[in-house]
């Protein structure tokens, strides 16, 4: 995210906490759709995405007041927001049903989920506030960069990565561990 | 607690508390850390700053039009945040909601059923006779409110307290969106339970459920019984998996 766009979206937020719906309006048009791609990502269902993006915005709304500039960029403020509530979303109980529970489809759902896919990664390469973060998660054994990603792309639990991933459930647990370690390390060096 | 003398751990569970690796009750533990430990929160931050610009290379997808109209509608009447995800484990929430209710639950029941028992259409059980004992029927009942739409009184379920007939009486309850269905569920006492459900809700102002015993071995389990909207035939994951719409505690009345 550029300078000028952030800059704008803290003082949109700051608007919105004074209460400035009109405010709240052009921040819901500038970022709506970054976020519902990240709560469909995540969710892989429409209504569900719908639901979480919501409530997210009737929370951002609430608690714009309380966002600090110097604590976190708005758009890391919000992607926070709803990547925890698609988290907590993802809790309920009786997931493994829930994840198809319109028998539209018997596969596994997490077949769904492209195995390599190397797009969002791709896309990262070029955006200049990810670069460090890209560049860093190619310094990272395949496995473990394939672990992370799947993982804060698609919501995947340790079981379920374990599962995709056709691994034993330690291995890929290390691998997590790991990588985050190895990501910390090296991003605060670039 | 020991995780606050181990750093190792805190940067761990906070990088996967923020990766998502995080779950069930660890993540629920490590969630009510964050709430009193600023500290916790400030390696969580650090965290987010690190991977959410990965968020950046996800692509973007347009909602549609309806989910601005309903945010719209939320923030104006005062921004109603309705509780989500995960919350179906916690009857601590359902109970805490339902007793501001109840109060006024309470006396619109008693003075509806004490004073004209025929106008709000008590089921009519055949060992009673007159007002006065229908009033006096031990029973359970419960009023629901809409969640939203300023908590007016939309729907209401009555039971005898041997009886496995549920009398229902739909009082404001708008259609369901089209291709779905309202459907009742008991939010069981017991912290931990998963709700059960009553039925389908049918689209007459009143009808009759049947419950799976009599009211004192199903009804006497619920503290609250909520409506969520769900798809023809109910929910297929065994919870409410759609909104909820109304809510209200479910007593006795004896």
């Amino acid at each position: 995210m550029d300078p000028v766009q952030n800059r704008l979206l803290q003082e949109l937020l700051a608007a919105c906490g004074r209460k400035d719906q009109g405010a709240f309006a052009r921040l819901y048009q500038d970022t709506s759709s970054k976020l519902f791609g990240v709560a469909l990502r995540i969710l892989k269902r429409e209504d569900w995405a719908e639901e979480v993006l919501q409530d997210c915005y009737v929370s951002i709304w609430n608690h714009a007041a309380n966002y600090s500039a110097g604590m976190s960029a708005p758009m890391t403020w919000m992607t926070s927001i709803v990547r925890n509530r698609c988290l907590d979303w993802l809790r309920r109980p009786n997931l493994e049903v829930a994840l198809d529970p319109l028998g539209e489809d018997s596969e596994d759902p997490l077949e769904r989920i492209p195995s390599d896919d190397p797009g969002p990664l791709d896309r990262l390469a070029h955006l200049n506030d990810a670069k460090a973060l890209a560049e860093c998660l190619g310094r990272l054994e395949a496995k473990q960069r394939q672990a992370i990603t799947l993982a804060f792309f698609d919501g995947l639990s340790h079981s379920e990565l374990a599962s995709h991933m056709r691994q034993p459930l330690g291995t890929v647990k290390t691998w997590v561990r790991r990588g985050l370690e190895r990501l910390r390390g090296c991003l605060g060096t670039t | 607690m020991k995780y606050r003398d181990k750093p190792e751990l805190q940067e761990k569970l906070a990088a996967e508390f923020v990766l998502g690796t995080l779950r069930g009750r660890a993540r629920l533990r490590f969630q009510t850390w964050l709430r009193n430990d600023a500290r916790l929160r400030g390696i969580v931050s650090e965290w987010e700053r690190r991977l959410a610009p990965l968020a950046a290379g996800v692509d973007e997808v347009r909602p549609p039009q309806r989910v601005w109209r309903s945010i719209e509608s939320r923030i104006a009447d005062g921004g109603s945040a309705r509780p989500r995800g995960g919350f179906w484990e916690s009857t601590a929430f359902w109970r805490g909601w339902g007793l501001v209710a109840t109060g006024c639950a309470a006396a619109l029941v008693a003075a509806l059923a004490l004073q004209q028992p025929q106008r709000i259409e008590v089921p009519v059980v055949q060992t009673v006779e007159t007002p006065a004992q229908v009033a006096m029927q031990p029973a359970y009942v419960a009023i629901l409110y809409a969640k939203e739409e300023g908590e007016k009184l939309v729907f209401m379920a009555y039971a005898a307290r041997k009886s496995n007939e549920l009398w229902v009486r739909r009082v404001d309850l708008q259609k369901p969106p089209t291709g779905r269905d309202y459907e009742l569920w008991g939010i069981p006492s017991k912290p931990g339970e998963r709700p059960q459900s009553l039925g389908m809700i049918p689209a007459a102002a009143k009808a009759t459920l049947k419950l799976p015993g009599a009211a004192d071995e199903t009804l006497e389990n619920f503290s609250v019984l909520v409506i969520s909207i769900e798809p023809i035939g109910g929910s297929k994951t065994g919870s409410p998996s759609g909104q909820v719409v109304a809510k209200g505690d479910c007593f006795k009345f004896w």
